[in-house]
């Protein structure tokens, strides 16, 4: 995945469609006050420079799919791990919850639940049926929706051809109504990202930890 | 240390204990029998009639559920009587009344198994029996599984047909 920087603006539409893709539970404001609001897709946004000469940057925040991911790792039942097509998953009905894996990930990107989820009537009747819901005290993250990977793998299947780059696409690239977000194979030099992944404007958060994240970040300013 | 009357009492009764615990377990573990509203009789449709699967289980090879029939598809024939059986009067009789048909579903997975029948049958082509026995040639509907479906049933196969074993393709 790559994120433009100089083309967000910040809209949060890759939080919304996320959480309304990844049946995520609503937090209580109280709850949330405590940091245990949960969103797989984060726009966190930073004030640069003192007023009057400031700007608003943001950062929209996925799991960044490390190709040398810390939280698998330290996972004692092996409910977090390294896929076959590079995305971490998480398997929720083997998660015992001992939130190891969210203490060891330098992006804080892995959410624990701490309450079972509650949907109203209207709510329930919109969860997406691809995507289990959660039970209490399990960990939970992004996983660049890998059910609909899994839908595009069995469309090509069955058309008995190969996956195309447009036939996949996580939500959040999706909706993005600026295009900041890109997705693709970084493996494959057809893919828009296996380009944008070497532009000048490169770089990946924290990439000193030697965590190797598959999210790439795209911005002009140092 | 030699070993007295007590300790062998004591593991002799650890053993007793473990083997009822084993039992209640299994006993606890069986299914519930599942009943169906109509006693449907796969042999006489399936083989005598020779209707494909896909004649009553509607999206069995394009969607994740087979779907199950309703009164709607057993009216195509049943509108009228037909045949000799009493199961076959009490259809035509339930259709004439406008009741809805539900049959129930027999095999269940977890909630967090994501199962689809399209990338089995659909694109796999795999055979119905693997997972669902000879239900074809039941004459009454079975009240338990023919095929007991376990997540070692499902990776041997996995395994056997090189297949992908990443967790994430059945749980999500």
């Amino acid at each position: 995945m790559v994120i433009d920087l100089d083309r967000c603006t910040g809209c949060a539409a890759c939080e919304v469609a996320c959480k309304s893709e990844n049946n995520l539970a609503t937090v209580s404001p109280e709850q949330a006050e405590m940091g245990r609001a949960m969103s797989w897709m984060k726009v966190i946004s930073e004030v640069e420079g003192e007023f009057p000469n400031s700007t608003l940057q943001f950062f929209p925040r996925p799991c960044m799919h490390c190709d040398n991911p810390p939280c698998v790792k330290v996972c004692p039942v092996s409910a977090t791990y390294l896929g076959e097509d590079g995305i971490v998953g998480q398997i929720y009905a083997r998660c015992i919850g001992c939130r190891y894996c969210a203490n060891a990930c330098p992006y804080t990107v892995k959410y624990f639940n701490w309450y079972g989820p509650e949907w109203s009537e209207s709510e329930l009747q919109h969860l997406n049926p691809d995507v289990s819901v959660r039970p209490k005290g399990v960990i939970e993250k992004c996983t660049f929706c890998h059910h609909r990977l899994q839908k595009a793998k069995e469309d090509a299947r069955a058309e008995g051809r190969e996956l195309r780059e447009e036939d996949f696409q996580p939500a959040c690239a999706e909706i993005c109504p600026t295009r900041a977000i890109i997705f693709g194979d970084l493996d494959d030099p057809t893919h828009r990202v296996a380009t944008l992944k070497d532009d000048p404007r490169s770089m990946r958060l924290m990439e000193e930890l030697g965590t190797e994240p598959k999210v790439y970040y795209l911005r002009s300013r140092a | 240390m030699a070993r007295t009357p007590r300790t062998f009492s004591a593991w002799a009764g650890a053993v007793i204990l473990l083997i009822l615990m084993i039992g209640i377990g299994l006993l606890v573990r069986r299914e519930p029998a599942v009943s169906q509203p109509i006693a449907f009789n796969h042999l006489k449709h399936t083989q005598e009639l020779g209707l494909d699967c896909v004649f009553c289980h509607t999206y069995v090879e394009t969607g994740a559920h087979p779907g199950l029939p309703d009164a709607d598809t057993c009216s195509l024939c049943h509108r009228a009587p037909l045949g000799e059986s009493e199961e076959a009067a009490k259809l035509s009789q339930l259709i004439a009344d406008g009741e809805p048909l539900r049959f129930n579903k027999l095999f269940r997975l977890p909630d967090h198994v994501f199962y689809t029948h399209r990338r089995h049958v659909g694109i796999a082509e795999l055979d119905c029996t693997i997972c669902h026995g000879e239900i074809s040639e039941t004459e009454i509907p079975p009240e338990r599984p023919l095929v007991e479906i376990s997540m070692s049933f499902c990776l041997d196969c996995h395994l056997e047909q090189e297949e992908t074993v990443d967790c994430n393709a059945c749980h999500r």
